[in-house]
């Protein structure tokens, strides 16, 4: 057998790519019986919801007691000033002829808000809750290195602790700051919607925690949900929806100062 | 076939061989099971427990346990107020009552995150001034945490 340097080449590479197309083939079958398996025996089905969430701003009395809850539910540490849900408070205050916005969020209302600005120079004020957007293009996903956050069928953004490297890309990537980083996992962490809540059929802990109703969790795919009936009758809005993130937490009565 | 030759071939199978071998302990086995992530780790999220349990855990569905204090709750204002919102994540407490949970938060600054007056809230939120209303005393003196207008 004589072979060019030329004909080597090519040989060798089909065998390369011949043997990694094959060892695809291969892997994607056996997995295939896998999922098959697993989903079976599962009474919830992913394929059937699509989670979505509405914040009515102009119910929130800013109680930071959603905050609490999320603390407390998912074990996010308590004397770190990090939040999976936090709320924030807008106060657009008149000084002379000028106005101007200030935007705080002290302990992310957890231990609620002290009035430190004169009534007389408030103009006006509210409350925004912020939380994960889970969005249906979502940033951070698209930029871990290792595939340890995803997004699931049922459209929720999930982080993988066991698979995480920790290397802070995707906190980074989020053009919401929903995302901080745990020092006792030592991984990237943020928002599930509860997904261990949601799964069981139950509400995600802030929105029980609600005490006014600012809160809504539901499912867009079901017609009947509170939500939809929210969104068809409601002028929604969504944050910095210019970025093409497509937020699935929709917000109601929002003010053109929040960002 | 030149020897030469056959050796690059052989080499290039072993590394083949070896690159799969290594492959196969590194990525996990559920690893792209639903899409490029590891298929177990949606379970493992699922699984974990519970703390809040919810309102209807504590009478009305499954159990008459606190019906007293669930019955005037559910027709009084505050039947918006979750139980665990006041009394802390009590699903262990379902469980096992046994496992008592944390006693209810009932200073005045409590009751104040919700109801003193703040200039973000909305305005027909009853609000009350803390430094004039209910004389620093806990609130609890005049008004029951589960119906507040049951003085
Ligand atoms: C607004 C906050 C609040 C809510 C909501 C609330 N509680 Fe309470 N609860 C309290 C406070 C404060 C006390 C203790 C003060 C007192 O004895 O009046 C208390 C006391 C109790 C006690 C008596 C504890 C003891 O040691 O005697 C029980 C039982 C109880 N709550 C059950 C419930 C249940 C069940 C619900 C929901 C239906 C509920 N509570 C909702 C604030 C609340
Ligand atoms: C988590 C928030 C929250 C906490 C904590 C809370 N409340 Fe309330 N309270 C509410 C809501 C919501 C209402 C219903 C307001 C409405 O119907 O518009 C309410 C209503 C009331 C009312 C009736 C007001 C009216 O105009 O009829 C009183 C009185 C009251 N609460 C007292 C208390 C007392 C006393 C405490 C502390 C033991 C307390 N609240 C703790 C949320 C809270
Ligand atoms: C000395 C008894 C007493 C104490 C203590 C007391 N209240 Fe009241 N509260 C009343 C009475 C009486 C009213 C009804 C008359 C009124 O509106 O002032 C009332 C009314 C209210 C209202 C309804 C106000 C409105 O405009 O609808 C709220 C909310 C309230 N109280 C919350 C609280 C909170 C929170 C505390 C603890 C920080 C507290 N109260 C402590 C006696 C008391």
């Amino acid at each position: 057998m004589d072979l060019s340097r030329r004909e080597f080449t090519k040989f060798g590479c089909r065998i390369i790519i011949g043997a990694a197309a094959g060892a695809t083939i291969v892997e994607s079958i056996a997995t295939l019986g896998v999922a098959q398996e697993e989903s079976s025996n599962k009474e919830y089905d992913w394929n059937e919801h699509l989670w979505g969430y509405v914040v009515d701003t102009r119910k929130c009395i800013g109680c930071g007691r959603c905050a609490n809850a999320c603390k407390l539910e998912n074990e996010v540490p308590f004397d770190e000033p990090v939040y999976r849900t936090w709320i924030e408070r807008y106060r657009i205050v008149r000084e002379g002829t000028e106005e101007s916005v200030k935007i705080d969020s002290p302990d992310g209302g957890i231990k609620g808000f002290a009035e430190d600005i004169p009534a007389e120079e408030i103009k006006k004020a509210f409350y925004v809750p912020k939380i994960c957007n889970h969005c249906d293009n979502p940033p951070c996903v698209q930029v871990c290195p290792v595939g340890a956050t995803y997004k699931t069928e049922d459209g929720v953004i999930l982080v993988d602790y066991n698979y995480c490297i920790g290397c802070r890309y995707c906190i980074q990537g989020c053009p919401y700051g929903a995302r901080y980083f745990n020092n006792e996992k030592r991984t990237a962490d943020k928002c599930t919607w509860c997904y261990h809540r949601i799964t069981k059929g139950l509400l995600p802990a802030c929105v029980q925690a609600c005490p006014v109703g600012a809160r809504k969790f539901g499912d867009l795919k079901d017609p009947e949900s509170e939500i939809n009936k929210i969104l068809d009758k409601e002028r929604i809005n969504v944050l910095k929806a210019d970025l093409g993130t497509k937020p699935k937490v929709y917000y109601v009565g929002l003010d053109r100062e929040v960002r | 076939m030149q020897p030469h030759l056959k050796r690059a071939f052989i080499i290039l199978v072993l590394v083949i061989i070896g690159f799969l071998f290594v492959r196969s302990f590194i990525v996990p086995e559920s690893f792209g099971q639903y899409g490029w992530y590891r298929g177990d780790s949606v379970a493992e999220l699922r699984d974990i427990p519970v703390g809040y349990a919810g309102s209807a855990s504590c009478s009305g569905i499954n159990n008459e346990c606190h019906k007293t204090t669930y019955s005037i709750w559910v027709d009084s204002r505050h039947k918006t107020v979750n139980c665990e919102t006041c009394h802390g994540p009590s699903e262990k407490h379902v469980i096992d009552t046994r496992v008592m949970p944390e006693p209810a938060n009932d200073t005045r600054e409590f009751c104040g995150l919700c109801h003193f007056k703040r200039a973000a809230r909305p305005a027909d939120f009853p609000q009350i001034d803390p430094e004039t209303h209910g004389e620093n005393l806990k609130c609890a003196y005049c008004h029951n945490p589960h119906k507040p207008w049951f003085l």
